[in-house]
């Protein structure tokens, strides 16, 4: 079975090197800038980042003011600040438990072991539900925490967790009420979904934290927090619905008439048939959609809240570190770039695999 | 009864009112109640306060604004506004995506990972810290009185100046005019009456109509020109204060820096897409032909991807129009920022949501027309490079 | 209106059966009548309305005029009598029609488990049951994907089976297989008439028309233009359609 290649002798190192970036003048000096720009870069970025920058905390800001690096003692004066906000100092372990619950509840959520209908419920359910008692506190011996002083990364992730929770589902319900056969239905549902796509989120968020307590009874107003959530929420559902049912129409109709022909009412079908099918195809853009979702969480910081972004501001707003704002930006771009880069290259991964799957 | 409900037909049209009649009651529900605490709070409700005027003022305006101004003024300076920035932060931001996205699918592989490291770190990154972040950098540059001086532009906390032609602001609207159209011209006349001319022809006479209208631009520059000053104005530093040339504020240059690079990010991704979905064999197919690398990349490949990336840019587009909303987060007066501050001094809530949705809706609708126009247009040149 | 199964009704009764689509008419006043244990093939040239009336006996389409009662029970806008109906009527399609993210195992089991809300041993048993009657027992774990057309087709035989519906309806369940995969699905489909299932076929499989069919239907643009037991259809039909039809169709 074995092909015999006959193979031209190896080129050497460096003829593959001038086959490579010198084939042509052109190609030279297309390597040759692009060669310069990135030593460049680098070397200024390494020399800001590691060679000339401050570590410790010992000398204070005016150690940092004497250097042209970057200035980390910073980030180790003040992370405290930019994890957990306003949270009491001596429950923050909380608030950190709480970040790796979601964590793990996210890495959880990756293996296609979780992916029926119950499992990632059940996953989301007690991930979201410990990180709710770890936060907030009142029972099992904690004490207890109001929302108004959660804050950080702690409350980035909390917003992020409780939108696609609320969403998610009630994108299922948009895509399954705008392909409905029933026409009122399906057109009153299509106006919303495109309505809320038309409007820009900041907007949408302003609405719900600023203008919805206007229009609601005083009973149902409820806090500011759980009222942006909620728009986020319609925001993230309208997006998703789209997505769901771009899924949904990749499944052929025969499922749904065989299914029918089977006896099984609605709901059967839905569940049972048409939507594990239609989740299955929509897995990729669905994961780009939560990587989008988690970038505009941090939008939430314009109606006032005190996240990520926000305790950032705050952590070099203050006298002493007023000059070191570059480094926290940077810190928290870190932190941001660690979540959004691992989740869309797995999405990449999980497309590549499924257009493999397909062939 | 029971038998009623077990029927489809009742049941659908009961379904329907259930559905409908409830999402209705809500709204309506809720704009009544906002009527009657808005009223509570002494605010009647109705579009008279569109001509009343708003004592505050707007930081940044293209068209004459005082505090005396009624409220539909400084709505449609918002709107101008917002599509101002849009546009120009638009143009910026497929300069940048055209850039790296050439460079993330050239063959070179230095050129390929620049590209990638770039769409990767600045995609990855939410729009609204690049905001801060350059709004930081740009507040925290130096004074006007030690500022950064380089080719005629001044680097300053109190925004990017930059040299700008002497001329009265009528003359100026009109070359911008002559200048778009010498953009827009050939294009058009590519499209329609010259079909039938050979190739050569046709693009001497694009050609022409481009230097024509270049041409009427510098004339209304020289003629519009206030007298006893140099045509290019540039700033320059007059005892405490920067004279002379064009003051971008701050609030305008970050979030057009910002969405250049994040929109750009993302402009990169559909670029390279388009010219992925390129075959190949088409290349290859025109280069047999013996057409030069140049000529087949403006003639073959630069078309097709055209094509096929220009429905998926209308939609980035779209979001990036929306993405001026973040103008709020460093005070630059964008469409939503007037209605935010008018629902403040105001209090015309409702009014002014209405007004907010109907603007986007507006935005949204003529862009997506216009797009679908692009998108006719360059699908029928496809079919004749088939053809 | 629920009406009891009396023994006298027929399996099924079609009277004067129109169905629209839009404007276009593809069914015009169809009668039929199907005794208990009875074999019918329906055949007719392409668009003739033949999956049209079938899939009219179990609701995939909803008829515009004219009745139709299965077992006795009316099929109107009652859902209660939809369900019903559907329970008791099993159908095969020409693309199978299974679902691809379960096993062959579980396409079997799921409906009798949510539909008729039988335990899952139970469900497993009858599965397996007639898994081994469509001879593939040792798919069982497999998925769909994995199997030949002519074993997923069978697969599909059994899934309707294992609702023990008391009609089966197939829409050409060989017209999609290659040539050698034809004989083994109609051989499970010999044998399922043999033990007196009532059933209604669209097949231009001829041979199978002889050996099995109680009575052979012709269609054509919507109308049964004739009906005659197999015999008398292929040798001596009094219409000129017909001849024609059957001529090609045996030609071939
Ligand atoms: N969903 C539909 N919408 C509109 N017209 C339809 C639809 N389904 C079928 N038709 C039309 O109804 C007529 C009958 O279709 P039907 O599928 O019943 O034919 P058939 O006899 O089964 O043909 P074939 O042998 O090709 O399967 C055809 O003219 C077809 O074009
Ligand atoms: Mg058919």
């Amino acid at each position: 079975m074995e092909m015999v290649i006959v193979a031209p002798p190896a080129p050497g190192r460096l003829e593959d090197l001038r086959r490579r970036f010198f084939a042509t003048p052109l190609q030279a000096v297309v390597s040759l800038a692009c060669l310069t720009i990135m030593v460049f870069l680098v070397w200024k970025l390494l020399n800001w980042a590691v060679f000339s920058a401050v570590f410790t905390t010992s000398g204070g800001p005016e150690a940092c003011q004497a250097t042209a690096g970057a200035c980390w003692s910073v980030i180790a004066a003040r992370w405290r600040i930019i994890f957990f906000g306003l949270y009491p100092y001596e429950e923050q372990w909380r608030s950190a438990l709480a970040c790796v619950a979601v964590v793990v509840m996210t890495v959880l959520s990756c293996i296609p072991a979780f992916w029926t209908g119950r499992r990632i419920a059940l996953v989301w359910g007690a991930g979201t539900g410990l990180f709710y008692v770890l936060m907030k506190g009142g029972v099992l011996g904690l004490a207890h925490v109001g929302e108004e002083a959660w804050g950080g990364l702690a409350l980035t992730l909390f917003i992020f967790v409780t939108t696609c929770l609320i969403g998610f589902p009630l994108a299922i319900c948009l895509a399954l009420l705008r392909r409905s056969e029933l026409p009122w239905i399906s057109r009153t549902t299509g106006l919303i979904i495109d309505g809320v796509r038309s409007l820009p989120l900041i907007s949408i968020l302003f609405t719900f934290a600023v203008v919805l307590p206007f229009a609601l009874p005083q009973w149902l107003q409820g806090d500011k927090l759980y009222r942006v959530i909620l728009g986020s929420a319609l925001f993230f559902s309208a997006y998703q619905a789209e997505i769901v049912r771009g899924g949904m129409q990749g499944v052929a109709t025969g499922q749904e008439e065989a299914a029918m022909a089977l006896g099984m009412r609605y709901w059967q079908r839905i569940s049972r048939i048409l939507l594990p099918q239609a989740m299955r195809n929509a897995m990729p853009a669905t994961i780009n959609q939560f990587v989008i979702s988690f970038k505009e969480t941090s939008l939430v910081v314009i109606v006032g809240f005190f996240e990520i972004l926000a305790s950032g501001n705050a952590a070099y707003g203050t006298g002493e570190w007023r000059f070191a704002y570059v480094e926290v930006y940077a810190f928290i771009a870190f932190i941001y770039f660690i979540f959004v880069f691992s989740l869309s290259r797995y999405g990449a991964f999980l497309e590549r695999r499924m257009s493999v799957s397909e062939r | 009864m029971v038998s009623l409900l077990r029927n489809q037909k009742v049941r659908n049209a009961l379904l329907q009112v259930l559905y409908v009649g409830s999402i209705a009651a809500m709204v309506l529900a809720g704009i009544v109640i906002a009527r009657r605490n808005l009223a509570d709070q002494g605010i009647t409700s109705g579009f008279d306060f569109l001509f009343k005027s708003t004592g505050w003022d707007v930081n940044f305006s293209l068209l004459p604004a005082t505090a005396n101004d009624p409220y539909w003024w400084y709505f449609l300076i918002g709107i101008i506004n917002t599509l101002f920035l849009g546009s120009v932060g638009l143009i910026l931001a497929t300069i940048v995506g055209t850039i790296v996205g050439l460079a993330r699918t050239s063959s070179n592989d230095l050129a390929r990972l620049l590209g990638r490291t770039y769409v990767d770190i600045f995609r990855n990154i939410p729009l609204i810290l690049q905001v801060f972040f350059w709004y930081a950098i740009i507040t925290h540059l130096p004074t006007p009185r030690s500022a950064h001086e380089a080719w005629g532009f001044l680097l300053t906390s109190r925004g990017l100046y930059i040299p700008f032609p002497n001329v009265g602001s009528a003359a100026f609207a009109a070359a911008t005019v002559a200048v778009i159209a010498a953009i827009v011209l050939p294009a058009w006349l590519g499209r329609t009456s010259l079909l039938a001319q050979p190739i050569g022809q046709r693009r001497t006479i694009q050609f022409a109509a481009a230097a024509a209208a270049l041409a009427c631009a510098t004339i209304i520059l020289a003629l519009g020109r206030l007298p006893d000053t140099p045509l290019l104005d540039f700033p320059a530093l007059q005892g405490l204060n920067l004279r002379g040339g064009l003051r971008i504020p701050p609030e305008f240059a970050t979030l057009a820096i910002a969405i250049a690079i994040y929109g750009g990010s993302y402009i990169a991704e559909i670029v390279r897409g388009g010219f992925k979905s390129v075959g190949t064999g088409q290349v290859e197919a025109a280069l047999s032909l013996g057409l030069s690398p140049w000529r087949v990349f403006t003639l073959v490949r630069l078309p097709l991807a055209l094509r096929a990336m220009l429905p998926i840019l209308a939609n980035q587009y779209v979001w990036l129009m929306k993405a001026t909303t973040m103008g709020i987060a460093v005070g630059f007066t964008d469409f939503f920022m007037i209605v935010a501050l008018t629902i403040n001094h105001s209090g015309q809530t409702l009014e002014a949501i209405g007004i907010l949705m109907a603007g986007f809706l507006a935005i949204n609708l003529s862009l997506a027309a216009v797009f679908n126009r692009i998108n006719k247009a360059i699908a029928l040149k496809g079919n004749q490079l088939r053809g | 209106m629920i009406s009891t199964n009396s023994t006298g009704e027929p399996a099924l009764r079609i009277e004067n059966l129109d169905k629209y689509y839009g404007t276009f008419q593809a069914l015009r006043g169809i009668n039929l009548s199907v005794q208990r244990g009875e074999k019918i093939v329906v055949c007719g040239p392409s668009g003739s309305g033949k999956s049209t009336m079938i899939r009219c006996i179990n609701r995939l389409e909803q008829h515009n005029g004219g009745r139709i009662a299965v077992l006795g029970t009316e099929l109107n806008d009652d859902v209660g009598n939809i369900d019903e109906i559907r329970r008791e009527v099993g159908m095969v399609f020409q693309h199978f029609n299974l679902f691809p993210h379960m096993t062959v195992l579980e396409n079997c089991m799921i409906s009798p488990m949510i539909v008729r809300k039988q335990p899952r041993a139970q469900a497993e048993a009858t599965a397996r049951h007639y898994l081994e009657k469509v001879r593939i027992p040792e798919q069982a774990m497999k998925y769909p994907s994995q199997l030949s057309g002519g074993q997923q087709q069978r697969v599909a035989i059994a899934r309707a089976l294992c609702m023990q519906p008391q009609i089966m309806l197939f829409d050409e369940p060989t017209s999609a297989l290659d040539p050698e995969m034809v004989s083994e699905v109609l051989d499970v489909m010999v044998t399922l008439a043999s033990e007196g299932m009532t059933m209604i076929c669209v097949t231009h499989e001829m041979g199978f028309a002889r050996r099995v069919a109680d009575r052979v239907l012709f269609m054509d643009g919507g109308e049964i233009l004739e009906e005659a037991p197999p015999d008398e259809f292929f040798t001596s039909s009094r219409n000129e359609r017909t001849r024609q039809f059957v001529s090609q169709v045996l030609g071939h």
